[in-house]
């Protein structure tokens, strides 16, 4: 048998066989190895917790166009992969317009939105009813609704009165309940003149043609043939002769002329009318803030009723710390140009105060639990010694240099360390878990790596507790066996 | 030859003269009794023969090496190999087994052995009691656990204190002849005692009194019985 074999066999038999001493050695190595694994957990999963709940607070950055640039869904979207999928909480696109509701003689601030996103970057939104789930649904803020009287249930007209023409882009073949009229050149210079008012899907929805100019016998019939301008009826714009419509016979030119105003009165006045959705309210919003006299809808209604898909603003929750923050946001603008990033200051630096100050809490809770267990173990370990004194007194006279006494409790105190750690770091977790639960409401995952840590840091803390009691054992006399105490 | 000379030896607590200029020496394969009344100086001369004490005069030859001023370091080295100890409270460790309190000695002093730790146990009519506790053991069959401990590592000395002070007229006649046997086999035995019967088995009775040598007593019934 070697000498370590037998140093190993005399460590286990001294605890296996003095139990009730030892299990209080190592039930407080064990409870503190438990709060340590435990706050350990906690201190490292804080930043994430608090994250989750600063998150309730609303969201931490802000995207915005710049004065020549433009944000629509679609370079939102691009934007938002630079984040991982982890740290994105929400984001949230909003355009602001205002509208009027004519029966009322009321008009107020609208946003069009994403409400599955509002929910994620706005928790706190307290809503009466439900958050609007499809098209035509609007959530009405408190202030308005007590202004125009509306409850959940209930239906409002919204218009949109364009102060200005907007729209210049010829691709835009969405213009619902636009009345366009136009005009084309038709047989030997006369005018042709079309108007045209369109449905809720952009779909014309009745059409006069004045075709006076035009010979009676020839093109004239256009303006009184219902056959003619029954073909127009459901037809989206542009319309192209001889495919959706088929020409007047013996008036082709008169009829190609009615198709082209068309097509010029679409391009010319896409959305530049008033335009008017009847809407159903879902739920009334009470935030405690200024959202309360605005008006939600989807982001399609808006796009409907304005004829745009441009975005005034998005509001992003970012579930990182104050430093990363600010990498995305220099990354954001470097590579995107004409959008501007910017922190929600408030929510960002008041997160990274108290996360600081709750991670030196807890730090210090530690150092304090360290030093508890510290000084318990070292008198556990003083009450061993005092206990096995003519143990000590018979191993040194038997030969035993301080070295081995040293070693041996030593290695007894690192064995206690050692399974006190492993108790420690499994029951710790289940500690982490509780507090996790019951105070942030949201469970944590096992840290691997907690394991060995905790276990090393026990067997230090051990071992450094034993430090005085073995200088007493060390210490003790060894005639003291022949005195026949 | 000499294995062991005290010259002049004196050990002073303060006012009390422990040892007062003693000078005895002990022949090896020599089988000498200590004797003497409470306070007379025995324990003291054990510890210092044992290496735990240092004399405050004089010189302690042990195997010519002078033990008397070695640093507590080196006499450590010295009592582990070269003396095994009997105690009267027996000592063993109490969480170890018979034979694992008899390979701790093992431990210190060079390898352990379970093999060679059953045949001492065997030695002492022990072996089939190897894997008990002390507290499952007689107070005989514990002094005779801490005999073999003592011949473990075959010392040169083995110095024994009061050893059948705790025992009955059998165990105390087992421990004798355990010891007859060493000296048999050439062991150098130190045996301080209070009861004449055990002194009488020895070669030789050194009588302490008032920490000084009163007299010596050659047995002249020596291996008679």
């Amino acid at each position: 048998m070697t000498k370590r074999r037998m140093f190993l066999r005399m460590i286990t038999a001294s605890l296996l066989r003095r139990r009730s001493r030892m299990l209080i050695a190592l039930l407080s190595i064990g409870i503190g190895a438990t709060i340590l694994a435990g706050l350990v957990t906690i201190y490292v999963d804080v930043p994430r917790q608090m994250g989750a709940q600063f998150r309730s607070y609303g969201a931490n950055m802000i995207l915005q166009p710049t004065e020549a640039g433009a944000l629509t869904e679609e370079s939102l979207q691009d934007i938002l992969s630079v984040f991982s999928p982890e740290e994105l909480v929400g984001a949230t696109p909003y355009r602001y317009v205002r509208l009027d509701m004519t029966s009322r003689q009321q008009s107020f601030n609208t946003a069009g939105t994403d409400f599955s996103q509002v929910v994620k970057t706005s928790p706190y939104f307290s809503v009466e009813g439900a958050y609007p789930a499809s098209t035509r649904e609007v959530l009405v803020g408190k202030e308005v609704a007590e202004t125009i009287g509306v409850k959940p249930g209930s239906t409002m007209e919204l218009t949109y009165q364009p102060s200005v023409s907007i729209s210049n882009n010829p691709q835009d073949d969405r213009t619902p309940g636009a009345q366009l009229s136009g005009s084309a050149e038709g047989w030997s210079g006369g005018i042709v003149y079309v108007s045209a008012v369109l449905d809720d899907q952009a779909k014309i929805a009745s059409i006069q043609i004045d075709a006076h100019s035009q010979t009676p016998e020839f093109g004239g019939r256009a303006t009184e043939d219902e056959e003619f301008a029954a073909q127009f009826i459901g037809k989206a714009l542009p319309l192209t002769l001889g495919q959706e419509v088929d020409a007047l016979s013996g008036a082709t030119v008169t009829s190609t002329a009615v198709v082209d105003a068309l097509n010029n009165a679409r391009k010319a006045t896409p959305a530049a009318l008033p335009h008017t959705l009847n809407f159903t309210v879902t739920g009334i919003l009470t935030t405690g803030g200024k959202e309360e006299g605005f008006a939600f809808i989807s982001l399609a209604d808006m796009e409907s009723l304005t004829g745009e898909s441009k975005l005034d603003v998005a509001e992003l929750s970012i579930s990182a710390n104050a430093e990363q923050l600010d990498t995305y946001v220099n990354e954001i603008t470097e590579k995107n140009q004409g959008v501007a990033a910017k922190l929600a200051k408030r929510v960002a630096k008041s997160e990274a105060a108290v996360l600081s100050k709750l991670q030196a809490l807890v730090f210090l809770v530690t150092a304090v639990v360290l030093l508890l267990t510290m000084i318990c173990v070292s008198t556990t370990m003083m009450a061993v010694v005092s206990e096995r004194r003519r143990e000590i007194g018979l191993r040194k006279a038997l030969g035993a240099s301080d070295g081995s006494i040293r070693a041996e409790f030593l290695g007894e105190g690192m064995f206690l360390g050692g399974l006190g750690g492993i108790m420690g770091a499994l029951l710790g977790f289940v500690f982490a878990q509780v507090v996790s639960v019951n105070v942030f409401g949201s469970s944590i995952t096992f840290q691997p790596l907690l394991l060995p840590i905790t276990v090393i840091v026990s067997m230090i803390i051990a071992a450094v507790s034993c430090l005085l009691p073995i200088k007493r054992a060390v210490a003790i006399d060894p005639a003291l066996v022949l005195k026949g105490e | 030859m000499s294995l062991l000379e005290l010259k002049n030896v004196s050990k002073i607590y303060g006012e009390l003269k422990a040892l007062d200029n003693v000078n005895i020496h002990v022949d090896q394969g020599e089988w000498v009794a200590i004797m003497g009344p409470s306070g007379s100086g025995k324990s003291t001369m054990m510890n210092i023969i044992g290496c735990m004490d240092k004399p405050t005069k004089g010189e302690v030859l042990l195997d010519g090496t002078d033990i008397s001023k070695l640093p507590s370091k080196r006499l450590t080295d010295i009592r582990r190999d070269k003396i095994g100890l009997v105690f009267q409270q027996f000592h063993m460790v109490n969480y170890l087994t018979a034979v694992e309190n008899v390979m701790v000695s093992q431990y210190y002093h060079s390898m352990p052995d379970e093999e060679e730790a059953l045949e001492a146990l065997g030695r002492v009519g022990l072996r089939e009691r190897a894997r008990h506790l002390p507290s499952q053991l007689s107070g005989g069959e514990q002094q005779r656990v801490c005999v073999a401990r003592a011949l473990i590592n075959h010392p040169e000395l083995i110095l024994a204190d009061e050893p059948t002070g705790n025992l009955d007229e059998a165990n105390e006649n087992i421990v004798l002849d355990l010891f007859a046997q060493l000296h048999k086999e050439g062991t150098t035995l130190i045996v301080v005692t209070h009861d004449p019967e055990v002194a009488e088995a020895a070669q030789r009775t050194i009588v302490l009194e008032h920490g000084r040598v009163a007299r010596e007593v050659i047995n002249e019934n020596f291996g008679k019985q």
